[in-house]
């Protein structure tokens, strides 16, 4: 049956890519595992060198493609869910290509990490824990109940598995913490990079191990900081990497935390930090994330935003780039960006204020990101009128501001996965997915 | 003479879970553009009584397990005072789980038993994993008395609850459930109104696109601290309602 599941799975790969027919991300594997529930143990074990996990709530993507490059780069023969299928079906997939593979690279869903860990057998794993915020509540539970979940796996590993944790975050950090051999911890290390204000999105700043409120020296931005517990002996574990070790090649403080975790994958690996900082000279973005493209002769960068830390970031980065323009803000509620969209409110649009630059809004939800926009009050307090606009259907949004961007300037485009998605359709006259 | 409002915001770094500070950001902002000062006090671990005490307007969100757990003990240890006076006319307005903790009793979903303030006269029960949790949009049509002047009758809102919600004799429902669940998907009730006390199972930012809901609480904390009677200058309410428009259209 295994066999059979391969072989049709491959098959359905084949037809999938070459007839341009159904989700290639996910539709073979979706086969392959209903001819054979236990498909993915089998081909787990097909890389030669080991397998790479990547989960986290935020940068799965830009980690797992970092790793990709630099791997790929240094003579490693990868596979690698590109087009983040970060379920079953999807790693399944990915690996029904596999030949001659040395390392598979998988990026993967928070809540689906438990079923794949217990399929990886004896192979050789390195695990990426990037971080843990709230986001889409209604799908995919509580931070805490999934840091649980987490918490078990690590336990259970092999002893021979490579832990890699984000120290920065309190929960991830007392995961580890109980793992002693094979553990690195990635931080930023640099009190340059601590914010003013503690921002209104946090989840786990009371002590893992006694719930007291844990006491931070500063924080990067939502809960990562450093930080100690003033009741218990929890603290934040020393640094493996730090922000001052690698450059990142994007904007944004999240990226370094990206850099870092790429990095420490890849020191894990063997390659040297020297061959590590060349590789990711050269890195451009994956789809969505920071993208840089031309549309209509301006420069249009698009930011995917999908939850309120992610969207926290993005505001920072932009407000922060030396390239400055005009900024859409697009919400959408379907089923990938999740159908509430309470979350907007916890978002620190406050930072907004004063924005010199015109803002535009639309998405299926514009008119609640439009009442979220008139409470921060973007332009003035004293009623004038305010300078940001709903524009509901998006490919006149996105006409509108690209004619307000001047030639010197960047259009910003914060977008949830499905607005993201729609935006790439129109600015790159082409589907990705 | 100028107003002030004192808002109490039960423990918002663990009870704000999904947005529910849009009902504070709503508060605020319409009152300063009406020229009512306000300031927002954390009800926390280190709030005196006598601060607990000089509060105008409650307001609850909702919190995750773990989270909650943290907070039990002290809210406890608060629940009379907050009881008395919201037994005198302290109005309030508790979101999504924060209910569950001033009515009669939560059973958990192990089936274990928490105490409430027995402020509300409600109490909830989770089922278990194997009932659904309740969610989605919602959209309600406002039945308790105390609405009975305002013209524009339905809220809209959305919801997310694994326990299900019975009220007592001592409190009205908020509203019926035009589209979603409410309180427990079967007697047709959403939410309670106890007193000048609004709680619903609407999370999130509630005012945001109700904003008859927010000057109406508004006014009643005014009233109630001032004891008279108070006119609240009209606002351009033209996108809220839009907004309102819009989920009542989709969704209904």
């Amino acid at each position: 049956m295994d066999t059979l599941a391969v072989i049709v799975g491959k098959l359905i790969s084949f037809l999938s890519k070459t007839l341009h027919i159904g989700a290639g991300a996910t539709w073979p594997g979706e086969v392959a595992l209903s001819i054979s529930p236990d498909i993915l143990s089998i081909l787990l074990s097909i890389p030669k060198k080991g397998i790479i996990i990547v989960a986290g709530t935020n940068g799965k993507t830009t980690t797992t493609l970092m790793i990709d490059k630099i791997l790929s780069d240094n003579g490693e023969k990868v596979i690698h869910n590109t087009s983040g299928a970060n379920l079953k079906n999807g790693i399944v997939s990915s690996l029904l290509s596999a030949q001659d593979t040395d390392w598979g690279i998988f990026e993967v869903d928070e809540n689906a990490l438990p079923k794949i860990i217990k399929d990886v057998g004896n192979q050789n794993v390195i695990l990426v824990l990037l971080n843990l915020f709230r986001d889409q509540l209604d799908r995919y539970g509580e931070v805490t109940a999934i840091g649980e979940k987490w918490r078990d796996i690590v336990e259970t590993l092999s002893p021979k598995t490579k832990v890699i944790i984000n120290a920065d975050d309190p929960l991830l950090a007392s995961i580890g913490k109980n793992k002693l051999t094979h553990t690195a911890f990635f931080g930023l290390g640099n009190r340059n990079y601590y914010i003013p204000h503690v921002q209104h999105a946090t989840d786990s700043i009371y002590c893992p191990v006694c719930k007291t409120k844990l006491q931070y020296t500063g924080f990067y931005y939502s809960h990562l900081g450093d930080y100690s517990c003033q009741s218990c002996h929890f603290a934040h574990p020393k640094n493996t990497i730090i922000e001052n070790d690698v450059q990142s090649p994007l904007e944004g403080v999240y990226n370094i935390y990206n850099t870092l975790a790429a990095s420490a994958v890849s020191l894990a690996t063997g390659i040297s930090k020297i061959r590590i900082e060349q590789s990711l000279s050269t890195f451009t973005p994956a789809f969505g994330r920071m993208e840089e493209v031309v549309y209509k002769n301006k420069k249009v960068k698009i930011l995917l935003s999908k939850n309120p830390t992610g969207f926290n970031e993005s505001l920072r980065t932009v407000l922060s780039s030396s390239q400055k323009g005009p900024m859409m803000i697009l919400l959408n509620d379907r089923i990938p960006d999740g159908t509430d969209v309470s979350w907007i409110w916890d978002v620190d649009f406050e930072q907004l204020h004063g924005y010199q630059y015109p803002i535009i809004v639309s998405g299926d939800r514009a008119l609640d990101m439009g009442v979220r926009m008139k409470y921060v009050e973007v332009s003035n307090i004293q009623k004038k009128k305010q300078h940001f606009e709903i524009v509901n259907n998006l490919s006149e949004a996105i006409d509108k501001a690209v004619i307000l961007t001047k030639k010197t300037e960047t259009l910003w485009v914060l977008a949830t996965y499905s607005a993201m998605l729609d935006v790439r359709k129109i600015v790159t006259g082409r589907k990705i997915l | 003479m100028s107003l002030k409002l004192t808002i109490g915001w039960l423990y918002p770094d663990l009870m704000s879970t999904y947005g529910d500070r849009g009902n504070i950001i709503v508060l605020e902002k319409r009152c300063a553009w009406r020229g009512i000062e306000v300031d927002v006090k954390p009800i926390d671990f280190s709030m005196s009584f006598d601060d607990l005490k000089n509060i105008d307007l409650y307001f609850g969100g909702g919190s995750q397990d773990w989270q909650q757990g943290i907070l039990l003990q002290d809210l406890q240890k608060k629940g009379p005072t907050v009881k008395k006076m919201i037994d005198k006319g302290t109005p309030g307005l508790f979101v999504c789980g924060s209910p569950q903790l001033l009515g009669n009793y939560y059973q958990n979903i192990d089936g274990t038993r928490w105490e409430g303030l027995h402020i509300l006269d409600l109490y909830t029960v989770h089922f278990g994993r194997k009932k659904p949790r309740c969610i989605g949009n919602t959209i309600i049509q406002l039945t308790a008395d105390c609405f009975s002047d305002i013209p524009i009758r339905t809220v809209v809102g959305f919801e997310n609850h694994g326990g299900r919600t019975y009220l007592g004799k001592s409190v009205q429902p908020f509203g019926r459930v035009i589209k979603g669940y409410g309180n427990n998907g079967e007697d047709g009730t959403e939410g309670a109104v106890y007193k000048n006390c609004i709680a619903t199972y609407s999370h999130g930012p509630l005012l945001t696109k109700n904003p008859h809901i927010a000057d109406f609480i508004i006014k009643n904390a005014l009233e109630y601290k001032y004891n008279k009677d108070i006119q609240l200058s009209p606002l351009d309410d033209t996108l809220e309602w839009k907004a309102h428009e819009y989920c009542i259209n989709r969704f209904s």
